[in-house]
């Protein structure tokens, strides 16, 4: 097969202005995901059936549709609803924190009830309320366990933003799209893409391993 | 060392086998299409996607472009199977030419195609067509210059439009498919949509409740010319190119063409075009 590298270089600008966007999209749908994944995770883990029955059917419906149809969903529907007109970067990131925060919140929940009970029982007859448990004994503790398991979902994270190119959100995945559409050749700009969401995922999980081992040490 | 040293081995391994089974297969596929020499049949790929000119009602491959190459290969005494294998690998498939020996799915012929492909004589003729709503205040391609646009991805639209607009225009918005593009007009993301006029006629008249209408500006968005996509060096294309020619002339085309469109071709610029 004959591979045409003029045509990557002369798209080399784009892919690179989408492979930022790549990278601002992620690392604010891992953020807002994160956050609100902790928050849906208290939900899910709370006693009240008020709280824990919406939290489980949002995890469930996140978890078990494809993201595909929900970045449909939010483009369409719930970014409209609420700002009143389409907006694909807000979409993306909306979608993406959304679907993530589905199963960084089971991961938070794994996490906290694999501390032993001891440690909640030591830290109350200290007189720490169970906040202050939380805050300070459980998650610093939780944490560690749980950077792993974060790993996997930030690197999936990233892979799947270049979902969000369906909605013309000018990522990476979108201008490879363009520049297959130019040429009507699919390996140049699909490898090429590869390699970039590959140097991607590879820098996050070396800064993964290097916060593990640091975490541990420290 | 000694640890990484095996990895590596392991790897190289592996690699050989996934290489040794590739040639395996390709000798094999090769000796079968030999044996059969006499009544080879054509594998032809197509996108179907594209109502009217290709689309799937149920499970059947239908439209324009599939009536007319099935009177192409019965013109070409030819015998044929078209798949649905949808844009990428039709494009991948067809460039190798090994599993499949064409494509038809509304692909404009244009010069930077075919650095990589072949075409057939052209056999339809199309432009783009501007969508926007009823109440829209644009008229002409140049209104769009500041407006927000949406195309498919892949097509002549979004060539013409990166040409007005600028190739990194974010105003300039690329969707997967037509479908979802004009889903954006709805939602008011866009103030219009430009693609084939086959399919802007198509979907406004399968969506009369949302009141778009459809302009024509032949100044700044010529004609363009289907062609049948083909390997390079095809010689498929030797047969191909006399059978269109013949169902251009005979009438044979312009039967199809009213079956789909309800109005007549404009038989002499299809010919004429080069």
């Amino acid at each position: 097969m004959h591979f045409r590298f003029e045509i990557i270089f002369d798209y080399i600008p784009l892919l690179l202005k989408g492979a930022a966007l790549t990278i601002g999209i992620s690392a604010l749908a891992i953020v807002l995901g994160s956050i609100l994944g902790l928050v849906v995770s208290f939900g899910k883990m709370s006693t009240r059936w008020y709280f824990s029955w919406p939290i489980s059917g949002y995890i469930h419906f996140f978890r078990g549709t494809p993201l595909y149809v929900q970045i449909l969903i939010v483009h369409f529907g719930l970014v409209p609803a609420c700002i009143g007109h389409t907006d694909a970067i807000v979409a993306a990131v909306t979608a993406l924190a959304l679907n993530s925060a589905a199963y960084t919140a089971e991961i938070y929940r794994a996490g906290i009830q694999s501390i032993d009970k001891g440690q909640t029982e030591a830290a109350q007859s200290l007189g720490m309320t169970s906040g202050q448990t939380m805050r300070f004994i459980i998650l610093p503790q939780a944490v560690k366990r749980m950077i792993p398991a974060f790993g996997n979902e930030f690197i999936v994270l990233i892979k799947d933003s270049s979902l969000v190119a369906l909605i013309a959100a000018p990522e990476l995945m979108y201008w490879s799209n363009v520049m297959r559409g130019q040429y009507l050749r699919v390996w140049e700009p699909y490898l090429t893409a590869a390699f970039i969401y590959l140097i991607l995922t590879y820098s996050l999980s070396k800064l993964l391993g290097w916060m593990e081992k640091r975490g541990v040490t420290g | 060392m000694g640890k990484r040293l095996s990895v590596l081995l392991a790897a190289g391994i592996l690699i050989m086998t996934m290489a040794a089974c590739g040639a395996k297969s390709d000798n094999s596929s090769g000796s079968s299409s030999e044996s059969n020499k006499n009544e080879k049949v054509y594998k032809f790929a197509t996108d179907a996607a594209y109502a009217p000119m290709e689309f799937m009602d149920k499970d059947k491959i239908t439209g324009f472009d599939v009536e007319f190459l099935k009177a192409v290969m019965e013109e070409a005494g030819l015998e044929y199977e078209l798949k649905n294998t949808g844009w990428d690998a039709m494009l991948t498939e067809v460039e190798s030419g090994k599993t499949y020996d064409a494509g038809i799915s509304s692909v404009s012929i244009t010069p930077e195609r075919e650095e990589t492909y072949d075409f057939s004589i052209p056999y339809f003729e199309s432009t783009n067509m501007i969508m926007v709503k009823e109440d829209s205040t644009i008229a002409s391609a140049a209104d769009l210059k500041d407006k927000k646009v949406a195309v498919q991805g892949a097509t002549t639209a979004e060539t013409l439009m990166a040409g007005i607009m600028g190739n990194d225009n974010s105003n300039l918005k690329r969707f997967d498919s037509n479908a979802v593009a004009m889903l954006e007009l709805d939602s008011g993301g866009v103030d219009a949509v430009v693609a084939d006029i086959a399919i802007v006629r198509e979907y406004m008249k399968n969506n009369p409740e949302r009141k778009l209408k459809g302009i024509l500006d032949t100044a700044s968005f010529g004609s363009e010319f289907y062609g049948i996509l083909l390997p390079a060096g095809s010689e498929l294309k030797a047969k191909l190119d006399p059978a269109v020619t013949k169902l251009l002339e005979d009438g044979t085309y312009t039967k199809i063409y009213k079956e789909w469109f309800g109005e007549e071709p404009n038989i002499d610029n299809v010919l004429n075009a080069k």
